[in-house]
């Protein structure tokens, strides 16, 4: 067996290795066995390691974790940490990626809105941890001359997105999350796609679901194309009612002028 | 400002040498509202990185108490050097919060672009310190500020380490010019599990550089052939050793800011506060006896 002395960088990559893939073939030796093996003891560092993540997992994707039970979250955990590990320090951006894993995750197949419901607790996520920001007075558009405005291009709250999944996801988040098993069984998961729009609020975080054109007005908008653009996406939408409410609930922190209204 | 007003808001910029508590989410709400007495607080920096209502809570609770930043994910033993984007991170929330103390590890928990969510034991080799030294004091040249490291509690040794902790540690403080976080809970595990004299450990350290200590529970888990092996997991009461532990301590350093941490299962702030107490009652007993340390 190798035992020449490493150097950090291969002992550290060694270890990362061990504590990845249980594969300690380049670091057991260089491990003090006393009164316990190195196996043993690099144990202790797996157990962490899996336990960290898992509950990392559990406090991001709530919803998931009531859906398919502590039992079956651990063990698709475990699995999803060994293919993606977190790769910066901050626990809350871990987890990105558990919505394409559960989708390609055959034991969850049956499940068919799962991967949805994991996507919107990831927005919320997002939504509740994003950067603090002032939302726009809608005073500075007042002094606008209409040909102005129509070039209007927004910029988004960072705690602000849209999402759109297939399922009825929204439903079955919130029944999850109350525990309400009753709401749980009346919601037809094939009721189709669901629209919706998260915010982070003082009061929380808000989802709520948007009829197909608004939303086509309001994903323009929060592209940053400038709102005659938008209102072109969806003419028949009652635009100035959905843009005083996204300036009403902040949904804003500034505007700059488009060249063209194109 | 009167000078009253002056003197409290002075009094909450630096740590003062008493019994303060670890604060975690579920304390926000009852410090806000009950304003529990607490000496001051101590928070895991990588839980308050973004913006929301985290960060909300720690601004009001900074206006009341003094705060200490207690870091886990610079990794100062990452042979890769620090992560820049996580260090600037880690800055905003310094900037931020402007706290009396902010601390780290000697550890590492970064490898090959992972982050290894623990922190990890180093080799006691001339090369880690090297490593350790560079990335602490790029670290506080960013920060713009001292920061304390503290020793872990380590699960295995390497064996082609040749500098015993105590020593490296005492090292790092005195080429950067860091201090020194004594957590002695993590002594005594590690001395319990590497068979090393807790003792000589806390009498190796430069009391001058000791600017904080810690004090945490542990489990001890039996294995098969009677073996034990004891686990720093901040889940319950400090253990009565660790406590006898940290009078030697106090004699050793003088008045030392002291935190009680819990992190598993973590019980109201009520109970945290009775372990303060404990806490607070050997630092008085140890100034009664030991005056001259004070000077420290």
């Amino acid at each position: 067996m190798e035992t020449a002395t490493p150097s950090l960088l291969e002992l550290q990559r060694a270890l990362r290795v061990s504590l990845l893939t249980h594969d300690d073939r380049g670091i057991s030796a260089h491990v003090v066995d006393a009164g316990m093996s190195p196996a043993e003891r690099l144990d202790v560092y797996r157990n962490t390691f899996a336990s960290v993540l898992t509950t990392a997992l559990r406090l991001s994707y709530p919803a998931v974790h009531r859906l398919v039970g502590a039992e079956f979250f651990e063990g698709a955990a475990r699995v999803f940490i060994e293919a993606h590990p977190p790769r910066n320090a901050c626990l809350d951006d871990y987890g990105e990626r558990l919505a394409d894993f559960l989708s390609a995750f055959e034991p969850a197949a049956s499940l068919a809105y799962l991967p949805d419901v994991a996507r919107l607790e990831w927005a919320v996520n997002r939504a509740l941890r994003a950067s603090d920001a002032e939302p726009l007075d809608p005073r500075r558009l007042a002094v606008l001359a209409e040909a102005e405005k129509a070039r209007v291009r927004f910029v988004l709250h960072p705690s602000v997105s849209l999402l759109r999944v297939d399922h009825p996801a929204d439903l079955v988040w919130r029944a999850a999350l109350e525990e309400d098993d009753r709401a749980l069984s009346e919601i037809d998961p094939g009721s189709g796609a669901a629209r919706l729009l998260v915010q982070r609020l003082a009061t929380g975080v808000e989802v709520h679901r948007m009829g197909e054109s608004a939303w086509r007005f309001t994903a323009a908008l929060f592209a940053g194309r400038p709102l005659a653009a938008a209102l072109d996406e969806a003419p028949d939408t009652e635009a100035s009612a959905l843009l005083a409410d996204h300036l009403a609930a902040g949904r804003f922190i500034d505007f700059g002028l488009n060249e063209t209204s194109a | 400002m009167d000078s009253h007003a002056a003197a409290l808001r002075k009094a909450r910029d630096s740590i003062p040498a008493e019994a303060g508590v670890g604060l975690r989410f579920r304390h926000h709400r009852e410090v806000l509202e009950s304003h529990p007495a607490a000496a001051w607080f101590e928070v895991h920096t990588e839980n308050y990185l973004g913006g929301g209502s985290a960060p909300a809570c720690l601004d009001a609770i900074r206006r009341d108490y003094p705060v200490s930043l207690h870091g886990t994910g610079l990794s100062f033993g990452s042979a890769e050097g620090l992560d820049p984007s996580h260090l600037a991170r880690v800055r905003d929330v310094v900037e931020r919060v402007e706290p009396a103390l902010v601390s780290e590890h000697l550890s590492f928990s970064f490898a090959g672009g992972t982050y290894l969510a623990d922190l990890l034991p180093l080799p006691m080799t001339e090369e880690a310190l090297g490593i350790v030294c560079r990335n602490v004091a790029q670290a506080q040249d960013h920060l713009k500020r001292r920061i304390l490291v503290e020793n872990p509690s380590t699960y295995l040794r390497f064996r082609h380490s040749t500098i015993p902790e105590w020593e490296f540690l005492a090292r790092v403080a005195k080429r950067t010019g860091c201090g020194i976080l004594c957590d002695v809970n993590n002594i005594y595990v590690s001395a319990c599990n590497h068979g090393w004299d807790a003792s000589e450990y806390l009498a190796a350290l430069p009391p001058e550089a000791v600017g904080e200590i810690h004090l945490a529970g542990h489990v001890v888990r039996r294995l098969d052939g009677g073996r034990v092996l004891r686990i720093d997991d901040h889940g319950s009461r400090v253990a009565p050793e660790v406590w006898t532990l940290y009078a030697e301590a106090l004699a050793l350093f003088g008045r030392v800011p002291t935190l009680i941490e819990w992190d598993t299962d973590v019980p109201p702030i009520a109970v945290l506060l009775e372990e303060a107490a404990h806490a607070a009652a050997l630092i008085d007993e140890a100034e009664s006896g030991n005056g001259h340390a004070l000077a420290a």
